[in-house]
């Protein structure tokens, strides 16, 4: 009898059961579209902040004080320490290496440069030779190959014409440079260290422009700097962009002063000082700390704007709940010529509240159900959008989306409910 | 007569009606709360960008930073550039030497000449341990970096001595940075005694501006830096600008598109109501017409009514809006945001157009036929 009642009722009028049912699919897919967005945002955003550059900088220990102006080490090759370029896979073995995004080694070298072709033919004046990988593929311990280099911790550097080849010859000029020498792309430039006399020819391959100090230098591949320097294998810091979490409370505490678990907790936690740690338990003999700049301000910006967002969602879902409420209030409040029949033919309130609500379940598992593919949808293409990277699809919001749903439609409906099952019969019976 | 018709009907739908509003309000305070927060949103994360220091580097051109004379500026263009600066744009010279420090033979170490008292506005993110406030007059004091400190063994107190060429300067340690960042390999002196040890006197190589605003303030302060100082470059520092924009852009997006959202979720709940709402009135309309109603006459009622709703749903939902984006903007930045009166409108007009999008079903009335209504059936 209860069953056949449900059916009748949903075949019986299925429009005004649709009318629920679309706000109850749009409302859900609202909210699981922008619920599964507020999950992902703290994480695409951090990933965002890396085309801020860098965060980290590791630098060799008992280095000698850098003469480092605008990001351009001016010391000569034969002072300081530096590192091995052979070390570097073990970047990506550390427990948070899948946050290690990319990192890049420089080697600055002054040199004195001749030009030996194009307009700047025959100048020769004293220059920094920085040696860096662009994008460079390294084999890592597993044999896999990954691809790092400055296009991942400096995105800022633009640069006109080409960048140089790995293992070539060529070189690519800061702007200010070339602007002031008239160097162009193709020229000749012969490059030789002051304490290392052979000199090396360079072709031109491009102009770079980078707002820093490097606008003046020549940039190269790591491997042409360590062959004019005659440090082969090495370089002098490394720069790695990790995506990390904000610090708080927890964090700025002193990893040595914590109990063992707490000590567990922050190790499996990618802060910046975690991923720090774990750097230098791979390179013992390095300063490795972050780049403040960057790493604060990301860490302040990042939790702010989280939290905004957030909230956006929760007034969003709010919202959404109000409606879908406001409509099932509505649906339920057509029906009291119904109750009154049913109550006249002798149904009481459990069976009348029952049928009402069993009704509202129902329509609110189709809704949420039929919602959550929409909303999962519309979050994809909302992280396609805003990030670029599609917002997959979390399968934990359905159970939430449909106890939501079912709560909201239950509390929407309680109030007409409430007074329909209060109805007397016999008005409604003569129509009034 | 046409007032007293609409008073009847919102009178007499009460429950109904206030579901519609009930719906209107909470979608008009979640969108008027976005957009109040809209108009602050970008220049509070602005303001947080700030904390990245300078975005604005002026220099001569075709030089950035390396130490060759033929870089160097007259510091008196800080005039010019000065009193542009206001709350939102703050500058800073910088004449940067390498000297040799420690005693002799010494190690190269570069010392950069500034305004100590800016440093706190143009390198906000700088711990400074010991006396962080110096006057820009004040010529005996320096503030060291913590490897320069490791390096020299000086601490807060010490002094060191910097020798350029033939000339030679000594100052005390007044302070230790902890920059993460290059500037802790630097020693940091206010501008004439840098100039002096250089024998740059009234030299300076660059000057750092950080503009608070967005990309196009940026912008727009870099246009009129350039026109005021045409034999200058005035060049964004690529790495903050860029990413900042970006940043700033993507997060308004999410803001707007959820907004967006919400007000179509709204536009269904008035829809939902005025359908229930139009197949109830089929009776009244059906006598309206019978008694000689004009179906023009019939619907500007309704529509007056669902206007009624929209005004006062907006306006009870500026009201809570406003609450609601002054309590975010004190959780999230710390900082009241202060209530905008053009969101009024702007929340009225869209309540407007969501609730007559949600009366459409209102035009199923004009199929109403008085002769089936009034025989009852």
């Amino acid at each position: 009898m209860f069953i056949r009642l449900l059916k009748e009722s949903f075949v019986r009028n299925p429009r005004r059961k649709l009318l629920t049912c679309v706000a109850l699919v749009l409302g859900m897919a609202v909210a699981t579209s922008t619920f599964t967005v507020a999950v992902d945002v703290s994480d695409q955003l951090a990933r965002e902040f890396r085309s801020f550059g860098a965060n980290l900088m590791v630098t060799p220990q008992g280095d000698t004080l850098p003469v480092e102006i605008g990001g351009v080490d001016y010391r000569p090759v034969t002072e300081g320490t530096y590192l091995s370029v052979s070390e570097l896979p073990k970047l990506k073995s550390i427990f948070w290496r899948h946050n290690i995004l990319g990192f890049t080694p420089f080697l600055d070298v002054p040199v004195s440069a001749a030009a030996s072709s194009g307009n700047a033919a025959g100048t020769s004046f004293p220059v920094v030779l920085i040696g860096t990988w662009y994008e460079h593929s390294l084999v890592l311990e597993d044999g896999t190959s990954f691809s790092t280099g400055a296009f991942s911790t400096n995105p800022w550097w633009k640069v006109r014409g080409q960048w140089f080849a790995e293992n070539s010859s060529q070189c690519v000029v800061g702007t200010a440079l070339a602007e002031k020498y008239g160097i162009a792309i193709g020229d000749q430039l012969n490059v030789s260290a002051q304490s290392f006399h052979t000199s090396k020819p360079l072709t031109v391959s491009g102009i770079v422009s980078t707002g820093g100090a490097q606008d003046e230098a020549i940039i190269c591949s790591l491997s042409t700097a360590q062959e004019v320097s005659g440090k082969a294998g090495q370089f002098r810091n490394l720069f790695v962009s990790a995506l990390t979490k904000p610090e708080d409370a927890f964090s700025r505490r002193d990893p040595n002063s914590m109990t063992p678990t707490e000590f567990d907790r922050w190790y499996c936690t990618p802060y910046i000082s975690s991923i720090s740690r774990q750097i230098r338990e791979v390179f013992p003999d390095t300063q490795v700390q972050p780049i403040r700049r960057i790493a604060d301000t990301e860490g302040r910006v990042l939790s702010h704007v989280s939290l905004l967002l957030w909230i956006v969602t929760i007034a969003a879902l709010i919202a959404a709940a109000l409606a879908v409420a406001a409509t099932s209030a509505t649906t339920a409040m057509e029906r009291r010529s119904e109750v009154g029949l049913m109550k006249a033919l002798g149904a009481t309130n459990l069976l009348v509240g029952g049928l009402f609500l069993s009704e509202q379940l129902f329509l609110a598992v189709v809704g949420g159900c039929v919602g959550f593919a929409l909303g999962a949808g519309l979050a994809r293409e909302l992280g396609e959008t805003v990030f670029g990277v599609p917002t997959s699809p979390r399968l934990i919001v359905l159970p939430i989306i449909l106890a939501a749903a079912a709560l909201i439609v239950m509390i929407g409906s309680w109030i007409p409910l409430y007074r329909a099952a209060h109805v007397r019969p016999a008005p409604i019976l003569r129509g009034e | 007569m046409f007032k007293r018709l609409l008073w009847h009907l919102l009178n007499g739908n009460r429950v109904r009606l206030t579901v519609a509003l009930l719906a209107l309000t909470s979608g008009g305070a979640v969108v008027s709360a976005l957009m109040n927060l809209e108009f602050d949103v970008n220049h509070r994360l602005a303001q947080e960008f700030r904390s990245f220091g300078a975005n604005l580097v002026i220099s001569a051109p075709s030089a950035t930073g390396s130490r060759a004379s033929s870089g160097l500026i007259d510091a008196s263009v800080m005039q010019v550039v000065d009193p542009m600066g206001s709350s939102k744009v703050v500058a800073s010279p910088d004449l940067y030497v390498v000297a040799r420090a420690g005693s002799a033979p010494g190690r190269d170490v570069v010392v950069a000449g500034t305004w100590l008292d800016r440093i706190a506005q143009i390198s906000p993110w700088w711990k400074i341990s010991g006396s962080s406030s110096l006057s820009r007059g004040d010529l005996t004091h320096c503030l060291i970096g913590r490897n320069v400190s490791r390096n020299l063994d000086a601490i807060f107190g010490s002094i060191v001595t910097l020798r350029y060429g033939s000339r030679t300067t000594n100052l005390t340690v007044a302070g230790i940075i902890d920059a993460g960042g290059p500037e802790d390999n630097q020693i940091f002196a206010n501008l004439p005694a840098v100039q002096t040890l250089a024998g740059d006197a009234g030299k300076i190589q660059l000057i750092q501006l950080s503009v608070a605003g967005s990309p196009d303030d940026i912008r727009a302060v870099q246009a009129k830096l350039q026109s005021a100082l045409p034999n200058l470059s005035v060049k964004p520092v690529p790495q903050i600008t860029e990413a900042e924009g970006t940043l700033l852009h993507r997060i308004r997006f999410l803001i707007l598109s959820t907004g967006l959202l919400i007000l179509v979720l709204t536009a269904l709940c008035v829809l939902a109501t005025m359908a229930a709402l139009a197949m109830e009135r089929r009776k009244d309309v059906g006598l309206m017409k019978a008694l000689g109603g004009s179906m023009r006459k019939v619907l500007r009622i309704f529509l007056a009514e669902v206007g009624i709703m929209a005004f006062a749903g907006g306006i009870l939902g500026y009201a809570l809006g406003v609450l609601l984006s002054v309590w975010m903007g004190e959780r999230v930045f710390g900082t009241r945001i202060a209530p905008r009166w053009e969101v009024l409108p702007a929340t009225l007009f869209l309540m407007l157009i969501v609730a007559f999008a949600g009366a459409l079903p209102l035009r199923l009335l004009g199929n109403v036929r008085p002769a089936v209504i009034l025989r009852g059936e």
